[in-house]
């Protein structure tokens, strides 16, 4: 005859092994500390990835990129071809970078006024010098933004925008025939 | 069958936590002892292993790694195997290119000493290493004037590029505003580069010839892009393409702390 005995606990079962886990769990909180104590230190030396603050300089830059956008419109609309292409798809950019703004700041963001800041006219070469104008004053005033901003995503969203309007401006130069070093700044 | 138990002095649980305890206390004390060594080998001692060096990248740094490429540029750009294949109509905007590097590092170099820190005056050997020196022994084996120009636009876009990355490492926002200045500079004359490939408005955009391959574009893409620069560079191969060279902005492996 088979007899089957079976031990029984005199206590809960979970207690002796709550007791290890949290004998092991109270060993390893001290053994980490101090690492986690240096690491928060070093956390605090880096910069955030938003910052409330920034929210008035980034809605400024908002604004000015939809009034780039209204100014590009009026130009595209005066001219024909290979030209207004051209000019259309840097309007299209700067559509870009105010719904990238836009999208950043969510609830924060403002309703821009959106008038343009110029009215494009004369010929190609005219109005190509005063949109690089208006580019090189725009990439200034986000490089301006980008010296105050604390929140890194903001920022790299504007490097991302300056490094493309630097270039609308030389090229727009060259395309209205300025010299090849005059349109590089050099 | 009759089982009788007879209860331990020492019970199971009065073990386990008494261990535990000696556990926890053992590590404390451990973590408050000094870190000074005797020298003196003792039994359960282990020989202290050395750790590599914990580098940051620190706002220092990231200038010093731009002098460096800076540098590169410059050195690449007035290097004699581009020079004597350039065309005598583009020779002066290389050398404007490479005079503008030079004024680069005078500004860099005002940002570093300011920061109390160190001016790196090399070239960075590991970008040196892994693209430059084979984007300039194709150039100088392919002896097509398209090919300096061709070189001069990858680099300039290169250096817009590391700037633009550079802006998502700085601490100080002061500091990433600085590097833009400077970034938008290379970022024009890679236009301009773009412009002596591909002349007109309809080079602005992105398009490809008649074999389907992609055209130098004036304005490759709305946002900065931070992947690789490419650029073909030297013979035609008997498959009738050319070797592409792809170049990197500096990485955490190549940047001078």
């Amino acid at each position: 005859m088979d007899t089957h005995q079976v031990d029984t606990p005199t206590s809960a079962p979970t207690s002796r092994r709550a007791l290890i886990a949290s004998l092991l769990a109270g060993g390893a909180a001290v053994a980490v500390a101090p690492f986690l104590a240096s690491r928060a230190s070093a956390a605090e030396a880096t910069p955030p990835m938003r910052d409330a603050g920034d929210n008035a300089s980034l809605n400024a830059d908002l604004e000015r990129e939809a009034r780039m956008a209204a100014t590009y419109a009026i130009a595209v609309a005066a001219l024909k071809g290979d030209d207004a292409a051209a000019l259309l798809l840097i309007h299209d950019h700067h559509v870009a970078y105010a719904q990238a703004l836009k999208g950043y700041l969510a609830v924060e963001a403002i309703k821009p006024n959106k008038a343009p800041l110029a009215s494009p006219t004369g010929s190609f070469a005219a109005i190509a010098n005063q949109l690089a104008a208006l580019e090189d004053q725009t990439a200034a005033m986000h490089i301006d933004s980008l010296a105050t901003i604390k929140g890194l995503d903001a920022a790299k969203l504007l490097a991302s925008i300056v490094t493309v309007e630097a270039r609308h401006a030389a090229a727009l130069q060259v395309v209205a025939g300025a010299a090849p070093l005059t349109a590089a700044g050099n | 069958m009759n089982t009788q138990n007879t209860s331990s002095p020492i019970s199971r649980r009065t073990m386990l936590r008494t261990s535990g305890a000696l556990a926890a206390s053992g590590v404390v004390l451990a973590a408050c002892g000094g870190s000074s060594a005797t020298g003196i080998a003792r039994i359960g001692q282990t020989v202290t292993t050395l750790k590599l060096e914990d580098l940051v990248v620190t706002d220092l740094a990231l200038l010093r790694t731009a002098m460096s490429v800076e540098t590169m540029v410059k050195d690449m750009l007035t290097d004699s195997g581009v020079t004597t294949v350039v065309s005598a109509e583009n020779a002066p905007i290389l050398a404007a290119f490479a005079a503008g590097h030079t004024a680069h590092l005078a500004e860099i170099r005002t940002l570093i000493t300011a920061r109390g820190g160190k001016v790196y005056e090399s070239t960075n050997e590991k970008l040196m290493n892994s693209y430059g020196q084979s984007a300039l022994d194709l150039v100088k084996e392919g002896k097509k004037p398209e090919d300096a120009i061709a070189l001069a636009h990858a680099l300039e876009t290169l250096v817009a590029g590391t700037y633009q990355y550079f802006v998502s490492l700085a601490l100080e926002p002061a500091l990433r505003a600085g590097l833009m200045r400077i970034g938008v500079t290379a970022s024009r004359r890679a236009a301009v580069a773009a412009q002596l490939i591909r002349g007109g408005t309809a080079a602005f955009a992105p398009a490809n010839d008649k074999d389907g391959n992609a055209l130098v574009a004036t304005l490759p893409g709305a946002f900065g892009s931070l992947s690789a620069v490419e650029v073909a560079l030297g013979p035609v191969n008997e498959t009738g393409t050319r070797a592409t060279v792809l170049m990197d902005t500096p990485s955490l492996n190549s940047l001078i702390y």
